[in-house]
């Protein structure tokens, strides 16, 4: 199981990763948008009532200067001041001297009205340096220029706005007509905590933002990985079992969506795999290599082993059929399990009867030796098997290999004189007993004890044939004579 | 061939795309006629005034401005000029320009209250002279100033009763200025140079 999870985080690292991207670009575009459409209303409003200021302020000049007070609008700008502590009102002449500094002003309007009108004033009533910003120089031109910009200074934030005053027709005649502006009024206004506010409500909701999408990045990928990702892992898991044999394995499903569609499809694979790979028990491993490799019947060399239970027909007789069963089965399961140790292959079952044959190099030595692990275990273990006990038969040679038998229902099997010299030695060998022909017996090589040889009538053949037993045991007389014929 | 045809269709509709996009010709509001028409005062603008100082003005506006005339608003009379009015005003580099000389720049206000740029109803434009372009002002300096040509002011009449004059200084019949000057090659408008009821 541990070798799966690797593909589990990369899929449900995807899962998230889209997740996490879509939300964060697709909650985070709207909300930019908005914070930045938020910000720019606030600023576009804060503007908005600064020029409106400015244009009251520059309205509440004019009608100052016309009848000649302008102390009054200095004190009108105080007192703007004193009531709203964030702002403050500034006049500057167009040479940036601040107004009302000094006598300059009053001096000229009396030399242009041609009378001492005004009476200069004693003592200067501010001194506010120049303004250094780069707007002023602009808001003095001529023509002039408007000009509103944020500043930041001391750890406060401020608007400011610095509203140029034109020489109206109306001024001229006190100041002249040399000159287009008259002078720049410069309001700042405290927005420090209204730009507060903003970064708070831009944290907030920057915060705000982060939780929302790691909740729903969270949520949604536990649903995903709930209903998509989790299933889909069983699937590939019960699938890898498959592959290795296991076939135990099921998709536990509920859903009646896609998903659950799919599992209990693979549900239904497996049982039908599994019926399937239970059933290769029953066929030979020659029957499923000829399925994997094609069917067409070829001659080959192979060395065939029979056994057949001796007494069986009285031992069925005298036991219930459950007792028969298990014993026969217990004996051939045993029989089986030394053939396939051997390399051997289990042609067919046949009631009592074993049918399997050996290939490739030392088939004949490899027969032999499943013939004295047989009837060694059988030795061993006479009390389980009620005594029961097989006899063998061994021969070699050419023989066909092929699917035999209907359309419907075929084996791979093997046929030849081999396969008849085999059962029909088989047939002559006592209980415990193994009868090799001479070929497998030369075949199988110096390793092995032989007794005879003896001569074996065969059916359908003239002369008897020479054979040999194989010796199971290092007793020798155990194994008692051949009863086909005298050596 | 058939490959060639399908270039020629895109370049034709690239060619009409471009032209779609392509900014419109800006307007000309100092008419190359504007010479012929009208003067609206007869005065001598060779007097100082903010922007300009003494520099000679000539203001002259489209026949289609003359015709119009003051109404009653309540006890206040009031001014109103006719769409597409034009008044261009003529500014010399000096107040006694030379025989034939041509002014440096024009002050042009188009009655075009529909125009986003408008500001009371006017479009307020500069262009330097002999090729300058025309700039159209969108701030409020040019409006801010004229707003006193609605109240009382030192020039032409002085509008004493402070009537609505549509922000021009001079309309035609309000000009009690001073008569045009015998000498100097800047003379005020004769009686027909001048647009308005004499
Ligand atoms: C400082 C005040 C002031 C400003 C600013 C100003 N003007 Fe004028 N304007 C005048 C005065 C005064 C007159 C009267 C004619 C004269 O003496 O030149 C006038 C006259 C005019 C006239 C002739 C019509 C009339 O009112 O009699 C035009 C056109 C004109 N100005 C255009 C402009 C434009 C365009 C701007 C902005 C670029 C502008 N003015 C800015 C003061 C101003």
């Amino acid at each position: 199981m541990a070798g799966q999870s690797p593909r589990r985080t990369r899929l449900a690292i995807k899962v998230n990763l889209i997740l996490v991207v879509t939300l964060a670009v697709g909650v985070g575009l709207i909300l930019a948008a908005f914070a930045a459409n938020l910000i720019a209303s606030r600023d576009q409003i804060t503007r908005r009532f600064l020029k409106q200021e400015a244009n009251d302020l520059y309205t509440s000049i004019e009608n100052f200067m016309i009848p000649g007070e302008a102390p009054l609008a200095v004190k009108f700008f105080a007192q703007v001041q004193a009531v709203n502590p964030g702002s403050r009102i500034l006049l500057f002449r167009q040479n940036g001297n601040f107004a009302f500094s000094d006598n300059t002003t009053i001096s000229r309007v009396n030399t242009n009205l041609g009378t001492a009108k005004f009476r200069p004033r004693e003592g200067i009533v501010t001194t506010v340096s120049m303004p250094s910003k780069p707007g002023f120089a602009q808001a003095a031109a001529t023509p002039p220029a408007e000009r509103f910009f944020r500043e930041d200074e001391g750890g406060r934030s401020y608007f400011r706005a610095y509203r140029p005053l034109i020489n109206l027709p109306k001024c001229t005649v006190c100041h002249g007509s040399d000159h287009t502006v008259r002078g720049v009024i410069d309001i700042r206004s405290d927005i420090t905590d209204e730009a507060r506010g903003q970064t708070i409500i831009l944290a907030g909701a920057g915060a705000g933002f982060f939780l929302v999408v790691s909740l729903l990045a969270f949520v949604i990928g536990a649903f995903l990985r709930r209903v998509v990702i989790g299933p889909v892992n069983t699937i590939g898991l019960v699938c890898s079992g498959v592959a290795a044999g296991r076939f135990e394995g099921r998709v536990a499903t509920r859903s009646d969506d896609e998903i659950g569609d799919l599992a209990r499809t693979v549900n239904t694979m497996v049982e039908g795999l599994e019926e399937r790979f239970k059933l290769t028990k029953y066929v030979s491993a020659g029957t499923l290599g000829a399925l994997r490799a094609g069917e067409e019947p070829k001659r080959v060399t192979r060395t065939l082993l029979f056994t057949d239970v001796r007494g069986f027909t009285s031992y069925t007789e005298g036991h219930p059929p459950e007792r028969v069963v298990e014993v026969l089965n217990a004996l051939l399961d045993s029989q089986a399990r030394i053939i396939h140790e051997n390399g051997g292959d289990i042609d067919k079952f046949v009631g009592d009867e074993i049918v399997s044959y050996f290939q490739d190099e030392d088939a004949s030595l490899r027969a032999c030796r499943s013939a004295v692990a047989i009837a060694r275990f059988c030795a061993g273990h006479g009390v389980e098997s009620d005594g029961l006990s097989v006899g063998m038969g061994i021969a070699s040679g050419s023989v066909i290999l092929g699917m035999v038998g209907s359309a419907r229902r075929a084996d791979y099997t093997v046929i030849g004189d081999a396969v008849n010299v085999a059962s029909r030695l088989c047939s002559l060998a006592k209980a415990g007993q193994v009868v090799v022909d001479s070929g497998a017996k030369s075949e199988a090589g110096p390793g092995l004890s032989f007794k005879g040889p003896f001569g074996a009538k065969l059916k359908g053949k003239e002369k008897p044939r020479e054979v040999w037993i194989l010796l199971t045991s290092t007793d020798d007389d155990a194994q008692g004579n051949f009863k086909g014929g005298k050596p | 061939m058939k490959r060639n045809r399908k270039g020629l269709a895109l370049a034709i509709g690239a060619v009409l795309l471009a032209l779609s996009c392509a900014p419109k010709a800006p307007e000309v509001y100092a008419s190359p006629e504007y010479p012929t028409w009208a003067r609206t005062t007869r005065t001598v603008l060779d007097y100082p005034i903010p922007g300009h100082m003494n520099r000679l003005r000539i203001p002259r506006m489209n026949a289609l401005g003359f015709t119009a005339t003051p109404l009653a608003d309540g006890d206040r009379q009031r001014w109103d000029f006719p769409e597409d009015t034009v008044i261009v005003k003529e500014v010399y580099a000096s107040a006694k320009p030379a025989a034939g000389e041509r002014p440096v720049q024009l002050t042009i206000m188009a009655k075009d209250p529909k125009d986003p740029r408008a500001q009371g109803g006017w479009l307020w434009i500069t262009k330097d002279l002999p090729d300058g372009k025309e700039t159209v002002f969108t701030g409020n300096f040019c409006i801010t100033c004229h707003a006193n040509a609605n109240e009382k002011h030192p020039y032409a009449d002085k509008n004493l009763k402070e009537e609505f004059r549509d922000y021009v200084f001079f309309v035609p019949g309000r000009d009690n200025g001073r008569p045009a000057s015998a000498s100097g090659a800047s003379p005020g408008a004769t009686a027909s140079e001048y647009g308005g009821v004499p």
